[in-house]
């Protein structure tokens, strides 16, 4: 027993998830290393529920092994004259357990409250969540794939949901929130340690949301004030800061991240249409900017939408409604799937993305820039 | 060693319930309720099969933390889905009720049959209608919402299969509700003269208060999935924020039902560990009044807690409070059920049979599965662990650890007297031994593994989780391995076992009065009643290997005031 | 036999073989008629209390969406014709009463009285069903529908009335700025998007809180209001968004309510037809009890229906 709980203890402390440092508590037997101001009391009441726990598991489990052997049938004894009811007694085990029940309901309504109240000070991240990824928004603007926060102080989600219910969890925060389509839900935490180097803490999915859901593991960063402050600053404008030639190679793999979850860009079957040549027309910009091109949209060729006079004046226009207004036009096959992008992709975004598709053929198959063969 | 008895079950005592009619229209049109219970039985635990054969794909999947090619996500979804619907709607709620119950209840009560047996075979066939219909939701396209069809997922997303299995598990609700009610008016109005509420046997009062349950709730769950259907067929727009609906509604509308569905599952389970506890320990149950109270008193609260289920749904901090302080009024009943049966044992003289043997594993099993929904009550423990496997061994040790055991050692309990023969009690230990250590080992380490953090319905998972995931899989092969064995012994012992005498264990309720098999009309005079729990006036016969209560004694001693 | 048959037999023993064999109607499970017809009372109560609880969860339903919206509700009453409801609540209390006396004749063994009041309550039945089906196609003709179908305009003339077309499927949730007290710096780039397409990203006019409303059209058409005195809700620009919610509950709850109706014809013909038999007399009227309890329970269901859709405004 003592093997296994080292094998797995030791498993888990080379995983670079785990960031040691003083404001955090250490991984135990039962819960992950606490990072955040609400472990260590939470973590208080799961355990000192759990040496009730194991109070009346020994006591229950216990007593009746031993009763199995102390009164086991003789012979074929058939009649065994026991009590069969004391008031004293039964009053004494619904009480006391009642009131043990009522003090262990406190010390979680004392901790729930606190989660429940958010400082007036909080920093404040939005978040979307969509099938399959999580987008943080802050304040300047900047966004990100993987969410970052100062550390030592309060910082609060605001939380919403471009399709079905997704749930943000940050385990060694120990929170948890639905994220909820057509409404906002908050939380709250502060983070006093930062996570040093590569180090970081799982963010997870935790409602079911469709063949995806396993996969939209984040990892939260934890950064003291200044380096957080420049991340924000630099995240804000990364995108300027990219050369417009070098705007697809560069930007192009990260934006595509949040594409990957439905499309693919070697021709494999997808919730979306694949970038690559699935079809035999091409690939994306091949199939979308090759005029007499067979792929169909909405039971029409594509072509008929873009030209001279037509709804778009060029491909990279009709593009770029498919991200901002997917279900406008759809790919003939696919259902309305897409969320849109409205409100998350600027307009370089959109050209480092289209650029890619122009230049498909320099990416691999997971989206890395491997240059020009 | 005696020699194989080779005749068939049926003929050895003339004229019992499988010999009255013969031929497969006696029974597809049957109106007995043992014949009912019969079928029953044979379709929920076919239907237990397949269920756990879903289960053990799913942890074979789980062998692996990343993507294998023998199994898509999607196709894992729809497996866990179809394992989770199958095992809550065709399973576990019918089966103490429809299956057990229905054999037992009117021969425990010491009626005839239940007060509307042509009610009862429809309930039946509303059943096999139901399953019909997730059976046709699996061509389809299956449905991968999870057994929960949280809305918009399950409005506007879903495998084409979800409309058919909504229809199909509405279908199964009115059985449900059939049988309640049936259930009700029997305990009413059947009851032999001497047969007070106070005479009538736990299993009978936990019947009693599950069809209240069945009866109020499942209606519930009726409109709710008949309005997802609509939903989902035609938009009208309750669920869909983009109309202006609230998905958190599904949730509300559906934990009403699904919470006290639970209870529908878990209480007949008590009902029949008090019957076994009380006869295998010939002794009588300690604090009576106390456990029939208990049932009544779960059965109402179970129907002001559904919010513990949405703690981080986003309803307001208030209901969450609420709904924390109410869940623990139905925790106690339960546990002190268990210092009862605990206080039954003391001072007993306990005879390990198979049945007993599952009635003990209940114990186990049932307080760890109790004790862990305390840190999901408690709201700031219930936000870490809310939707993570420590969910899922909490209600696995509670369903099938505590509920379905209890079946099976009902099932071993009452086998003799159903079937008219004795199963093989060592192989009856040995599966119930593999099937306890199995179950442990399959859902002791996912407590583990859910305040580790990992999250529940996940097809992929970080490598850090994967030794618990590989001795959880090892641990439900093993489990797996204990239930083929039962099937086995239990349907060799319907063509080779002993011949079983009419009351093989000792007990004093009605049943055991009766020829096992009993005969078509239950009893030829009306049955007298004594109290049920007092064995003063059971002794055993050498001649027939089985024990012999003398009713008169026993009549007397209950007439006489024997407290109880 | 009346009601107060007094002692239970239960008591007897099973010399009640005799009593099987002078009641044929009486099941072999039972003892005695006393406690055959108190089984089938309990047990017609304990279903009706189901379907107390199946209603309940859609009036639960009704008062969530009319606490939501109060204003859509008092809109969208007009649309519901008064007289007709009113005709509707009439003939399902006479039905009711008939079917009450119909109950009192089989127990005074007045079978000719019995098959009479029977084909009257199947005569408010279905007369009940005819009025809803006029109501409903009435409405289906003005689209007056559910969901998505209800922002459809009804025939070409108000298609064209109608300038743009709803598209309640982009999440308005999105176009509203999030709230962000900590916003330092200037907000970049990216919540202002430089128009582009415009005719591709035909944003719908929103409402506050979902679909798109009906403030579509600048200068009402004459002809369509003339050909639709009722207006046609898609030219009214007080309509509040939302408004086919309203539908939905109507449609959900008279329709499961017509439901029951319809399954109360098919019972009331069948114990019409059983009277006109001779099935039913003071010995038995089990039956005729049992289903006049459903009946009263769909009647008062009814009750509940009329006033929160109709009165109520």
């Amino acid at each position: 027993m003592t093997n296994l709980i080292t094998t797995v203890l030791m498993q888990s402390s080379s995983d670079p998830a785990l960031a040691a440092g003083e404001g955090t508590t250490p991984k135990t037997f039962w819960l992950p290393e606490g990072a955040s101001t609400f472990a260590s009391q939470n973590d208080w009441v799961f355990n000192f529920i759990n040496y009730i726990n194991y109070f009346f598991f020994f006591l229950v489990v216990g007593l009746m092994f031993y009763f199995v052997w102390k009164y086991r049938q003789k012979g074929r004894e058939v009649y065994a004259r026991g009590p069969s009811h004391n008031t004293v007694l039964e009053l004494g085990w619904t009480i006391l357990p009642t009131l043990i029940v009522v003090v262990i309901f406190f010390m979680g309504f004392r901790g729930f409250v606190s989660m429940k109240s958010v400082p007036a000070n909080a920093y404040q991240i939005d978040v979307t969540a969509l099938r399959y990824g999580w987008v943080f928004k802050y304040p300047n603007g900047a966004t990100s794939e993987d969410l970052y926060v100062p550390a030592g102080k309060p910082v609060k989600l605001v939380m919403r949901s471009e399709d079905v219910l997704h749930s943000l969890y940050i385990r060694d925060f120990r929170v948890k929130q639905d994220v909820v389509p057509g409404r906002y839900t908050t939380m709250w935490f502060q983070a006093d340690a930062p996570t040093e180097g590569d180090k970081f803490h799982w963010l997870f999915c935790t409602e079911f949301c469709g063949v995806g859901h396993s996969n939209m593991n984040r990892k939260v960063y934890v950064l003291n004030e200044m380096d957080f402050g420049n991340w924000v600053v630099e995240q804000g404008r990364w995108l300027d800061k990219i050369a417009p030639e070098e705007l697809y190679s560069k930007a192009g793999p990260k934006l595509f991240a949040r594409c990957a979850g439905c499309h693919t860009l070697d021709g494999k079957a997808g919730t979306g249409p694949s970038w690559g040549n699935y079809d035999g027309s091409g690939n994306i910009w091949e199939r979308t900017s090759k005029s007499g091109s067979a792929h169909k949209v909405g039971g029409k060729s594509v072509s008929d939408l873009i030209g001279n006079g037509k709804q778009y004046e060029t491909p990279e226009g009709y593009l770029r409604a498919s991200i901002l207004n997917p279900n406008e036009h759809i790919v003939d096959g696919f259902g309305p799937a897409m969320p849109t992008f409205k409100g998350q992709l600027n307009d370089k975004a959109i050209d480092a993305l289209i650029g890619m598709m122009k230049h498909l053929d320099e990416f691999d198959a997971k989206g890395n820039f491997v240059g020009k063969k | 060693m005696t020699t194989l008895d080779t005749r068939p079950i049926h003929d050895e005592v003339p004229g019992n319930y499988l010999t009255f009619r013969r031929g497969i229209l006696s029974w597809i049109l049957t109106l007995d309720h043992k014949r009912i219970g019969v079928m029953y039985l044979v379709a929920v635990l076919t239907s237990f099969f397949v269920g756990g054969v879903m289960a053990l794909l799913v942890r074979t999947k789980l062998l692996f933390p990343g993507e294998v090619e023998w199994m898509t996500a999607d196709q894992y979804n729809k497996a866990f889905t179809l394992h989770g619907a199958i095992m809550v709607f065709l399973v576990i709620v019918p089966s103490i009720p429809a299956a057990l119950g229905n054999f037992v209840l009117p021969i425990m009560l010491g009626a005839k049959d239940v007060a509307f047996p042509r009610m009862n075979l429809f309930s039946f066939y509303l059943w096999v209608l139901g399953a019909i219909c997730a059976v046709y939701s699996l061509l389809a396209g299956g449905f991968d919402t999870g057994w929960t069809f949280y809305t918009p997922y399950s409005s506007q997303f879903g495998a084409g299969g979800t409309i058919p299995v909504l229809v199909g598990v509405f279908i199964l609700g009115f059985s449900s509700i059939f049988t309640g009610v049936n259930f009700i008016v029997t305990i009413h109005k059947l009851r032999p003269p001497g047969m007070t509420w106070f005479r009538m046997p736990l299993f009978l009062w936990a019947l009693y208060a599950t069809a209240i349950i069945q009866v109020i709730a499942t209606p519930v769950l009726g409109i709710t999935l008949a309005m997802l259907v609509i939903e989902r067929a035609f938009n009208i727009g309750i669920f869909d924020p983009s109309m202006g609906g609230d998905p958190v509604l599904f949730q509300h509308f559906f934990w009403f039902y699904s919470h006290p569905a639970v209870y529908i599952m878990i209480l007949p389970g008590m009902g029949i560990i008090s019957e076994i506890i009380a006869v295998h320990s010939h002794r009588h149950i300690f604090g009576f009044r106390f456990i029939a109270f208990s049932s009544i008193a779960i059965a109402i609260f179970s129907f002001l807690v559904w919010g513990h289920h949405m703690f981080t749904s986003g309803q307001s901090p208030l209901l969450n409070v609420l709904f924390s302080a109410i869940t623990f009024s139905v925790a106690i009943p339960s546990a002190v059920k268990v210092f009862n049966w605990l206080a039954t044992l003391y001072k007993g003289s306990i005879s390990l049979n198979t049945a007993m043997w599952y009635g003990l594993a209940f114990i186990f099993l049932f307080t760890i599965g109790g004790l862990t929904g305390i840190p999901l009550a408690v709201l700031s423990t219930d936000i870490h662990l809310h939707d993570t496997y420590f969910v899922v061994a909490h209600f696995h040790y509670v369903m099938m650890g505590s509920a379905l055991i209890a079946m099976i050692g009902g099932l071993h309990h009452w086998w003799p007297k159903m079937t008219g023969r004795m199963f093989n009690e060592t192989w009856g230990q040995i599966a119930c031994a593999l099937v306890f250590v199995g179950f442990n080992m399959t859902f002791f380490t996912q407590f583990m593994l859910g305040s580790q953090g990992m999250p529940r319905r996940y097809y992929a998972y970080q490598p850090e989780f994967q030794i618990y995931h590989h001795i959880s899989t090892g641990g439900s092969y093993i489990m797996g391995l204990g239930f083929v064995i039962t099937a086995i012994y239990l349907i060799h012992s319907l063509f080779a076992g002993k011949k079983a005498p009419a009351n093989p264990w000792g007990g004093a309720s009605l049943e055991w009065q009766c020829t096992s098999p009993p005969p078509h009309d239950n009893f030829a005079t009306t049955p007298r009643v004594g109290d049920c729990y007092d064995f003063s006036a059971v002794s055993w016969d050498e001649k027939q290997q089985g024990y012999v209560v003398d009713v008169e004694a026993h009549v007397a001693a209950a007439q006489s005031g024997k407290a109880h | 036999m009346s009601h107060s048959a007094p002692h239970a037999d239960h008591h007897a023993d099973h010399h009640a073989h005799g009593d099987h064999a002078k009641y044929p109607f009486l099941a072999h499970h039972f003892d005695t008629p006393l406690q055959q017809f108190e089984s089938g009372k309990l047990g017609m109560w304990v279903f009706l209390a189901t379907e107390v609880l199946f209603f309940g969860a859609l009036f639960v339903m009704y008062a969530i969406l009319r606490f939501k919206d109060p204003q859509v509700f008092s809109y969208a009453a007009n649309y519901l014709d008064t007289i007709l409801g009113g005709i509707n609540t009439c003939v399902l209390i006479l039905s009711s009463l008939t079917m009450a006396v119909a109950v009192r004749a089989a127990q005074t063994n007045k079978k000719g009285l019995l098959s009479l009041c029977l084909a009257l309550t199947l005569a408010g039945a279905i007369g009940f069903l005819v009025i809803k089906y006029f109501e409903y196609t009435h409405k289906f003709h003005l689209n007056l529908k559910w969901g998505q179908a209800f922002y459809q305009p009804a025939d070409e003339a108000t298609a064209a009335a109608v300038k743009v077309e709803p598209k309640p499927v982009e999440n308005p949730v999105l176009a509203i700025a999030s709230p962000n007290p900590s916003a330092g710096a200037a907000p970049a780039a990216l919540t202002a998007l430089p128009p582009a397409d415009k005719t591709a990203i035909a944003a719908p006019k929103t409402g506050p809180d979902g679909v798109a409303t009906a403030q579509m059209v600048a200068a009402t058409d004459a002809t369509v209001h003339a050909s639709h005195p009722e207006g046609a809700h898609l030219m009214d620009p007080t309509m509040p968004p939302n408004t086919h919610r309203f539908f939905a509950i109507y449609y959900l709850m008279t329709g499961l309510h017509g439901i029951h109706v319809l399954i109360g014809v098919g019972v009331i013909g069948w114990l019409f037809l059983g009277s006109l038999r001779g099935r039913y007399s003071s010995d038995y009227y089990t039956p005729v009890d049992l289903v006049g309890l459903y009946w009263h329970v769909v009647d008062l269901v009814w009750i509940f229906l009329f006033p929160l859709f109709y009165l109520i405004h």
